[in-house]
């Protein structure tokens, strides 16, 4: 069996540390930058213009269709052929651009999906008023849709924390990594299970923030 | 109160309006005039909210006109100049739709100030007013949860208000209360109706009704099947439909 779980996490704990700080990294990245890209997917979806609409359709549910390990090996090896202005990037910034374009995919249809959750009868009260459409939208109907909305940007960065360790596979310095950094020293299980212990950790902590933003931003929605 | 000599605020030609195959306006005809008191009475379904919403175009008809003030406003193509007409026409919906995250008295300023350019000062003011008139002056700086349905409706009248409509439509403004506090709202139309205000009011509060129209449209499957005063409506309806309807709904 070897040294324990503690022996090995009080051996090497700054490799462990610094993957899960790699993992948090690469989830903000994804997610924020995934969260520009996905609101402006999001509002195209909801756009009036049938082909824009359709395009948008299609890149969400083809990304969300097929599996990130997938796309991440597409990313790792075809990006840079298929567009050569990407081979200014390093393959691992691809791997990462392919984690931005994953989540852009699920943050669309969270923005999709909040706006769709304020009342219709909010939009009309504004229009019947005589506000304009763009004013509506960001005076009525996002601060409202903020309630859905942010929460759910919250659970996406947690599943985005899980999600990242496929991106070890590409040699990209996050948790999941450490088990290959440390497979030469012989060490087979106990990473695994420190892993394990330090993503549920992460998920946890953060879900039950997650939560609380919820809780409070409910209280203020004095309906 | 009675405006039926006096100008054509809003003239409806020909209206069509219809939902996929459903034929749900089958060509609406009439004059509504400047001061005028007009209710729309009939069945479910009948196209009364559809109409009321052609008005102001929340619903675009496929056919037909309405004049408002003289202007074809189904054919306006600037959306600028279609938020300055619809600020001319206010709506009061029966689910009350005031802001949730906005004071009462954000609720009544924001498009004041948005879209009109008024100083805030000055639009609070008058939104001051308002909820005083309609008598929640204590409830300016509290969020819409805070406040009862009838509350909530009489914010949502004021808020309309506050943009100096020509105009009000009413679409079962108070089919959505509790009982105790239809009144209140009734008696805030009411006040309305009587300071002179057009009005167009679909509600099935049928004394109500009979009290301060001046005119009674009777749809039914999308078309105005009959017409007339109170008097005419209630004592001599001529259609079998409207003598059926008030029938059911008269106890
Ligand atoms: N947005 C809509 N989409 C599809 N059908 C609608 C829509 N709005 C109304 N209708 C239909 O149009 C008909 C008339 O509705 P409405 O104008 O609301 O009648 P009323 O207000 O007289 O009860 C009904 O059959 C209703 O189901
Ligand atoms: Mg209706």
């Amino acid at each position: 069996m070897g040294p324990g779980i503690i022996e090995i996490f009080k051996l090497y704990y700054p490799i462990f540390l610094k993957g899960a700080v790699g993992t948090l990294k690469y989830a903000a990245i994804a997610v924020g930058f995934g969260s520009i890209l996905g609101t402006i997917i999001g509002f195209i979806h909801l756009s009036k213009n049938p082909v824009l609409k359709a395009v948008a359709s299609l890149y969400s549910t083809v990304i969300r269709g097929t599996p990130l390990l997938v796309q991440m090996y597409i990313g790792y090896y075809f990006l840079p052929l298929a567009i050569p202005a990407l081979n200014a990037l390093s393959r691992e910034h691809c791997v990462v651009l392919t984690m931005i374009l994953n989540s852009s995919a699920y943050v669309s249809e969270i923005i999709r999906g909040g706006i769709g959750s304020v009342d219709i009868g909010q939009t009309e009260a504004a229009r019947s008023l005589g506000m304009s459409a763009g004013h509506t939208m960001t005076r009525i109907v996002l601060p409202q849709a903020l309630k859905a909305i942010l929460p759910s940007l919250g659970n996406e960065y947690v599943s985005m924390i899980k999600e990242t360790s496929l991106a070890g596979t590409f040699a990209l310095y996050e948790l999941t990594y450490t088990k290959t950094l440390l497979a030469n020293k012989y060490l087979i299980w106990q990473p695994l299970f420190i892993m394990a212990i330090i993503y549920l950790i992460m998920t946890v902590v953060l879900s039950g923030l997650v939560r609380l933003l919820e809780r409070r931003l409910s209280a203020g929605d004095r309906k | 109160m009675t405006g039926n000599n006096s100008e054509v605020l809003i003239k409806v030609v020909d209206l069509h309006k219809s939902f996929g195959k459903l034929d749900v306006l089958k060509g609406v005809n009439t004059e509504i005039h400047r001061g005028e008191v007009v209710s729309l009475m009939g069945p479910s379904g009948g196209g009364k909210s559809t109409f009321l919403r052609c008005l102001n175009l929340l619903e675009k008809p496929e056919k037909g006109s309405v004049f408002f003030e003289g202007e074809d406003i189904t054919q306006i193509k600037k959306q600028k100049e279609l938020d300055k007409i619809r600020q001319k026409i206010g709506m009061v919906f029966q689910q009350f739709n005031v802001f949730p995250h906005l004071t009462a008295m954000d609720n009544i300023t924001i498009t004041m100030t948005l879209e009109k350019k008024i100083p805030k000062e000055q639009a609070e003011k008058t939104a001051m007013e308002l909820l005083e008139k309609v008598g929640i002056p204590d409830k300016a700086n509290e969020y819409p949860g805070k406040l009862s349905g009838g509350q909530k409706q009489r914010l949502a009248i004021v808020r309309a208000m506050a943009m100096e409509p020509d105009v009000m439509l009413f679409d079962e403004p108070t089919s959505a209360l509790d009982p105790e506090m239809v009144k209140e709202v009734l008696m805030v139309i009411k006040q309305l109706a009587d300071s002179g205000m057009t009005c167009v009011i679909v509600t099935h509060e049928m004394g109500f009704i009979k009290e301060v129209s001046d005119r009674i449209l009777f749809i039914d499957e999308g078309t105005i099947l009959e017409e007339g005063t109170p008097e005419e409506i209630f004592n001599n309806p001529k259609s079998e439909r409207v003598k059926d309807f008030l029938g059911k709904v008269l106890y």
